[in-house]
């Protein structure tokens, strides 16, 4: 044994079924905060962390994808069985395998432990979720299970603090640190011979330690009944979406005043402390008004996530999935896709490295060129301040009218995924359908604590996009929209002069049959880095164009009183196609290991963006 | 005297822009070769464990680490 070997953190692997709980397992044993949920399919590569143990040695832990059997029938279940086999790169097998079983489906998990088992790896066996299965009157022989595995069984309750105490004492013992040099485990696909077998020590195991199934919920029934109906399910699927826009803007309105008051105020007093100057010009027109304008939509963003944090934890999410999965199956798109396309709600990128979860290639490839369709929450603040600006704030009966619109452009990006979906499948040519096979969550109140989280981690990455790459993009377009000087003489705006200004007039040849004035062709620019940049270049060119006058925070009068309502919803149309994202085209390429699809993407999203925007804005330009 | 801090100021936010949309694996790249040179440094000791090394596994670690959303954002520090 090499002094290396006895020096470098001892390798911990977590494995299990989808949703038995390894990454809230994960975060109790590493004190990280990655994505939980209550549905399956939220880890879809291997995700590492460290923890010092009592004794300071240092311990390596890994969180894997869930799989259901070593024998994978998708990507992120592969990673799993090749990390385990050592078969990645620069990850060598892991010394200690932390096999995680959800206590209340026993049957499901221990099936998957009992093949990591026969790989030979040390192993600890994590019985999660007790309070759950003692609350549905499940009982297990806990002694008797270690006994017939012949490994250690901890229960846990990886939600609660101090639920994973007994499973971190075992993992932190000393005894693993002592045995362990292994080899890469050996590993050939199971026969049906071997299949039957594991089957019938599993029926062994669970006589054996008296294993009782869960007590169903009488209510859950009910519920189910409800919201899986298929005509009042999707009632209620379109009630909860309407409440949850209608709530973006009823509910933000007071919060983002605040911000945007506070944003003009600083921007007053920071012009009228300074002296007159370059720097003067940057602080309030640059950083003030570009990125404080961005700033001001973080409550609407909130709003939107404490409602999908709230579902997610319901449990109710999946459900929806199993109620649009003929609506996806009929435009060709494989049930498994939903989760993925929940995702891109949220950000693309995650939706897309998601669609790992799709066995097959075409229905993968569907997915991920499909996902930048949903109405990312980059989109929000673009969204927000055009219908703010444009669309009045007036009752429609009981809704409010903002909110319907916004509603309408959420659903003109589903709407639009499953029209491009079907085209992809007439191209396709016929292929069999892949059905759903989803394991439909109990459902459980929403956790405050991981809701709360949940939106401490939202304003965390909003804060650092507006810190970073949105204040330097800023930055780099005041300059842009500054220098060179006018000439002597000039009688307009000193912008129109700059670089920024002639490449806004440049560009303006391209968008000026769809509407977009030489300011909007400007801020699409900045925008391709990171969609609500567009929002912060449109506050800074505006800035710049008034001349000095100060026009932080009143970006949306400024809008209301400069653009046509055509020009507004022809941005508006461009912007549920475009792929204004280039993080996306840079993992749409190294999920496809090719640049022919982020091409393909990027052209058929830019080509549907300036068709659609040509549309809207030449039909509103004739009526109005 | 503003026109040195702005050609400061821009020239800094310039570079946080490039590397910012900095393919992933590029800026890995980057990352090895600066780590790679530090290593030749032992007063450059601490900055690579405390901050090079977070960074370097986070590059190489998650496909999450290439979407500009969670750029700023890192898991809390073992218990």
């Amino acid at each position: 044994m090499d002094t290396a070997v006895i020096t470098a953190p001892l390798r911990i692997a977590l494995v299990g079924v989808p949703n038995c709980g390894k990454t809230a397992l994960f975060n109790r044993l590493t004190g990280s905060r990655q994505k939980v949920a209550n549905y399956p399919g939220v880890t879809v590569e291997r995700r590492e962390g460290e923890r010092v143990a009592a004794d300071g040695r240092t311990l390596r832990v890994l969180d894997l994808p869930g799989t259901y059997s070593l024998t994978p029938t998708t990507l992120d279940e592969a990673i799993t069985r090749d990390v385990l086999l050592g078969r990645v790169a620069a990850a060598p097998a892991p010394e200690l395998v932390v096999c995680v079983v959800d206590a209340v489906h026993l049957a499901i998990g221990l099936r998957l432990a009992l093949e990591v088992k026969r790989l030979g790896l040390p192993m600890v066996l994590a019985l999660n979720r007790m309070d759950v299965a003692t609350q549905r009157h499940v009982h297990i022989d806990v002694a008797r299970l270690a006994a017939e595995l012949g490994v250690p069984v901890l229960p846990t309750i990886a939600v609660k603090r101090g639920g994973a105490d007994a499973l971190i004492e075992a993992i932190e013992s000393a005894h693993w640190a002592a045995n362990r040099v292994v080899s890469a485990p050996s590993w050939q696909e199971p026969s049906p011979e071997d299949a039957e077998q594991t089957q019938s020590d599993l029926r062994g195991v669970l006589a054996a330690v008296g294993y009782s199934a869960p007590r169903e919920n009488p209510w859950f029934a009910r519920i189910d009944a409800l919201l899986l109906h298929p005509v009042a399910g999707l009632v209620v699927l379109a009630a909860v979406l309407f409440v949850m826009f209608q709530a973006v803007f009823s509910w933000a309105e007071a919060p983002m005043d605040w911000i945007d008051g506070g944003m003009a105020r600083l921007g007053e007093l920071t012009a009228a402390h300074l002296p007159d100057g370059p720097l003067t010009s940057l602080l309030v027109n640059g950083v003030i008004a570009g990125a404080g304008s961005v700033l001001v939509f973080l409550p609407q963003i909130l709003i939107l996530f404490l409602f999908i944090l709230a579902l997610e934890d319901t449990g109710y999410l999946p459900r929806a999935a199993y109620l649009l999965d003929r609506m996806m199956g009929g435009v060709g798109l494989s049930g498994r896709a939903f989760i993925p396309l929940l995702s891109s709600f949220a950000c693309a990128i995650p939706g897309i490295m998601a669609a790992r979860t799709i066995p097959g290639w075409r229905d993968r490839l569907t997915t991920i060129m499909i996902a930048p369709l949903m109405t990312c929450s980059a989109r929000l603040p673009v969204y927000a301040l055009l219908i703010s600006a444009l669309i009045p704030a007036k009752a429609v009966g009981p809704f409010n009218l903002q909110g319907l619109v916004l509603f309408v452009l959420y659903v003109a990006g589903i709407v639009a995924a499953l029209v491009v979906a079907y085209v992809m499948k007439q191209f396709a040519g016929s292929r069999q359908y892949s059905p759903l096979m989803l394991e439909l969550p109990d459902y459980q109140w929403p956790n405050l604590g991981n809701l709360l989280l949940g939106l401490w981690e939202r304003v965390k990455i909003f804060l650092s996009r507006v810190g970073g790459i949105i204040l330097a993009l800023m930055i780099v377009l005041w300059f842009l929209s500054s220098y060179p000087a006018p000439p002597e003489g000039a009688t307009g705006p000193p912008i129109q002069y700059s670089f920024a200004g002639r490449l806004g007039a440049m560009l303006e040849y391209l968008f000026a049959p769809i509407g977009f004035n030489w300011q909007i062709s400007i801020a699409l620019v900045p925008g391709l880095a990171a969609r609500e940049v567009a929002v912060g270049a449109l506050g800074t060119v505006y800035a710049m164009s008034a001349a000095g006058d100060d026009v932080a925070g009143q970006l949306e009068p400024v809008i209301a009183s400069t653009w046509s309502l055509a020009t507004a919803c022809s941005l508006l149309a461009w912007y549920v196609f475009a792929p204004q994202c280039l993080s996306t085209l840079a993992v749409v390429k190294r999920e496809t290991n090719s640049w022919r699809y982020p091409i393909i993407m990027a052209v058929y999203l830019f080509a549907l963006a300036y068709i659609a925007s040509f549309i809207t804005y030449r039909t509103i330009a004739a009526w109005a | 005297m503003q026109q040195i801090l702005v050609a400061c100021i821009v020239s800094i936010a310039l570079a946080v822009t490039v590397w910012k949309l900095m393919p992933a694996r590029r800026r890995l790249q980057v990352l090895l070769a600066l780590d790679s040179r530090a290593a030749r440094h032992p007063g450059l000791s601490r900055w690579r464990e405390r901050s090079l090394k977070p960074r370097i596994a986070r590059a190489a670690g998650t496909g999450c680490d290439g979407c500009a959303a969670n750029a700023g954002t890192r898991p809390h520090p073992p218990r």
